[in-house]
């Protein structure tokens, strides 16, 4: 299946997080593991042509995981 | 050349209608217009060619068809403490380059001003001129060529055009060539053109 | 001694002639001086007993926009708007009208109050609101300015225009994203780069001709207004420095004290870095301090060239 450069981001950063995750104590990891899907879930309603929107999203993301990757940030609680 | 591509290729392969509100009003709005002779007057070829959906939305939005090269998505390179790379020093298009390209601009001035002021006909001076005007005008292209059309962004864009001025340089310079040895020569010409 | 300056000042002060209204500049400043008055003043007092809800609003007053005067002055500002909460949603310009009798002289009290007392949510960057921090860079009336040190226009039918700085990522509202600005800057190394301990193992000193060579350098406080009116920055902000970044960098190669100065300069010497600079000069134009970044990179040009 082709995928436009668009989804090949996406899915990149899904896959970044999720290798992200196995940094994480080994405890804690199903907590990160939620935080990140559900992080996606959250704007599953986003039209896929909204090109703006999906490219900040991203942008978000990518800044949110270079925050949630650090070493010191050992847990993370999902509302 | 994909990241030019890129909007209009998915505009055209997200061809399932979705059910917008703005995509709605426009469709009614095109309706209505097509059913007016004066609008159809005004756009045949907008309600004739009105054939995807999609294709009919972009029609309307006419300010996101406008913008050339639109910003792509942000890219930080590392982390947001990095530093951003910094490029190998390359003194041929850099300090070399600009300091060429001074002489070669402040050459032009007095041999511009020489022939007429000394009123003679000098062939070597002509020919020096015709050199240097050929070489700052592909300077000043190749500027114009790498700040408007971005390597990282259109590499293949850029190549192409840095080959159309390679040519279009040479065939000017042999233009010139062949001006100044079968015809009259360039100071000649501004002056015959001058007193015409 | 002290003393006798004093009132030497004092009567100074009594005796010097005002200027006639004439004379004076027209711009706002703030002529109605109990429109300031904190809100904590038309608020009851309300006992600090334990309170477990909220108050509701039938037993507090209400506090009411606050009405204009007889002589107002109503200015009329559109603020560029952009939520990331709902990243869905277009930008948008709202429009604000502020009685300017009651507002401060300088476009950051402008938006200070409308944050305060009209929309709590409009979002922007201060903190120093005296031209030192270079938060508030922002584009206003379509010049890149710092807002704290723009004043207000007292001509009532022209309306302002603010937006964030053009060309760079918008966070929100009139945030703009300066990661790659500040990344950049980071590559230049802007510290002071010897390998030599001093002779006498004190600090380096510098002679008089020397530090002078740093003015108009130093007082750069990366506000990114010249770097986001500069069209080559614009077109490859990746790749060029920009004036800004330049500035600093030539402010460490001018530095007497700086060893390093032939890799900096090799850090500039390629045809992106510093040559994507075609002295357009918006960069000297647009500088909220005086300075003129357009100068530093000429030099820096300079002592590159036939090198």
């Amino acid at each position: 299946m082709a995928r436009s450069g668009l989804q090949r981001d996406v899915l990149a950063l899904y896959r970044q997080c999720m290798k992200a995750v196995q940094q994480k104590p080994i405890e804690n990891r199903d907590n990160f593991r939620s935080f990140a899907r559900s992080e996606f879930r959250h704007h599953l309603a986003v039209s896929k042509k909204d090109f703006g929107t999906i490219e900040y999203l991203i942008r978000k993301g990518r800044r949110q995981l270079e925050i949630y990757e650090d070493p010191g940030i050992r847990n993370i609680s999902n509302k | 050349m994909a990241s030019i591509m890129r909007p209009s290729v998915l505009r055209q392969a997200c061809q399932v209608p979705v059910t917008s509100q703005r995509m709605l009003s426009t469709l009614s709005r095109t309706s209505i217009k097509s059913s007016s002779p004066l609008s159809q007057h005004l756009r045949p070829s907008l309600v004739r060619t009105a054939l995807p959906k999609s294709t009919r939305i972009a029609a309307f939005h006419a300010t996101q068809r406008k913008q050339i090269l639109p910003a792509l998505p942000q890219t930080v390179e590392g982390t947001a403490n990095d530093p951003t790379p910094v490029p190998e020093p390359e003194p041929v298009h850099g300090s070399y380059h600009w300091s060429f390209e001074r002489i070669v601009s402040a050459g032009l001035i007095p041999l511009t001003v020489a022939p007429f002021a000394a009123g003679s006909l000098n062939p070597v001076t002509d020919s020096i001129l015709c050199a240097l005007l050929v070489i700052h005008s592909h300077i000043g292209f190749e500027a114009c060529i790498i700040d408007y059309f971005p390597k990282r962004r259109i590499p293949t864009v850029q190549k192409a055009s840095m080959w159309a001025l390679r040519i279009g340089t040479l065939t000017l310079g042999v233009a010139l060539y062949s001006f100044e040895t079968n015809d009259v020569g360039i100071t000649e010409a501004v002056t015959r053109l001058w007193h015409a | 001694m002290a003393a006798t300056r004093t009132l030497a000042r004092l009567a100074t002060r009594r005796i010097a002639a005002r200027p006639a209204s004439v004379f004076t500049r027209s711009f706002a400043s703030v002529s109605d001086t109990h429109a300031r008055d904190p809100l904590s003043k038309a608020a009851e007092k309300i006992d600090p007993k334990v309170i477990t809800k909220p108050i509701p609003e039938s037993q507090t007053s209400t506090i009411k926009e606050p009405e204009p005067g007889k002589d107002a002055k109503i200015k009329t500002f559109h603020i560029y708007r952009w939520n990331p909460d709902e990243p869905s949603s277009k930008p948008k310009m709202q429009t604000y009208t502020l009685d300017l009798n009651k507002t401060g002289p300088m476009m950051l009290d402008a938006l200070i109050r409308i944050k305060n007392e009209v929309d709590p949510t409009l979002t922007f960057r201060r903190s120093c609101r005296e031209g030192i921090c270079g938060s508030c860079a922002m584009n206003i009336d379509g010049v890149n300015t710092l807002a704290c040190l723009c004043r207000i226009p007292t001509e009532t039918t022209k309306e302002s225009r603010i937006y964030p700085l053009p060309h760079m990522y918008v966070v929100k509202d009139l945030v703009p994203d300066m990661t790659n600005f500040y990344k950049q800057y980071r590559s230049v190394k802007p510290y002071l780069q010897r390998e030599t301990a001093s002779p006498d193992g004190r600090e380096f000193r510098q002679s008089k001709e020397d530090r002078r060579k740093l003015d108009g350098l130093y007082e750069c406080i990366l506000c990114a207004c010249c770097s986001t009116s500069c069209p080559s920055y614009w077109w490859n902000q990746e790749e060029y420095l920009g004036p800004a970044v330049l500035l600093q960098s030539y402010r460490w190669i001018a530095d007497s004290r700086d060893e390093k100065k032939p890799e900096r300069l090799d850090a500039l010497n390629n045809s992106m870095s510093l040559y994507r600079c075609h002295t357009i000069l918006n960069c000297s134009r647009t500088c909220p301090k005086g300075l003129n970044p357009a100068l530093a990179i000429a030099e820096i040009k300079k002592s590159m060239a036939f090198t």
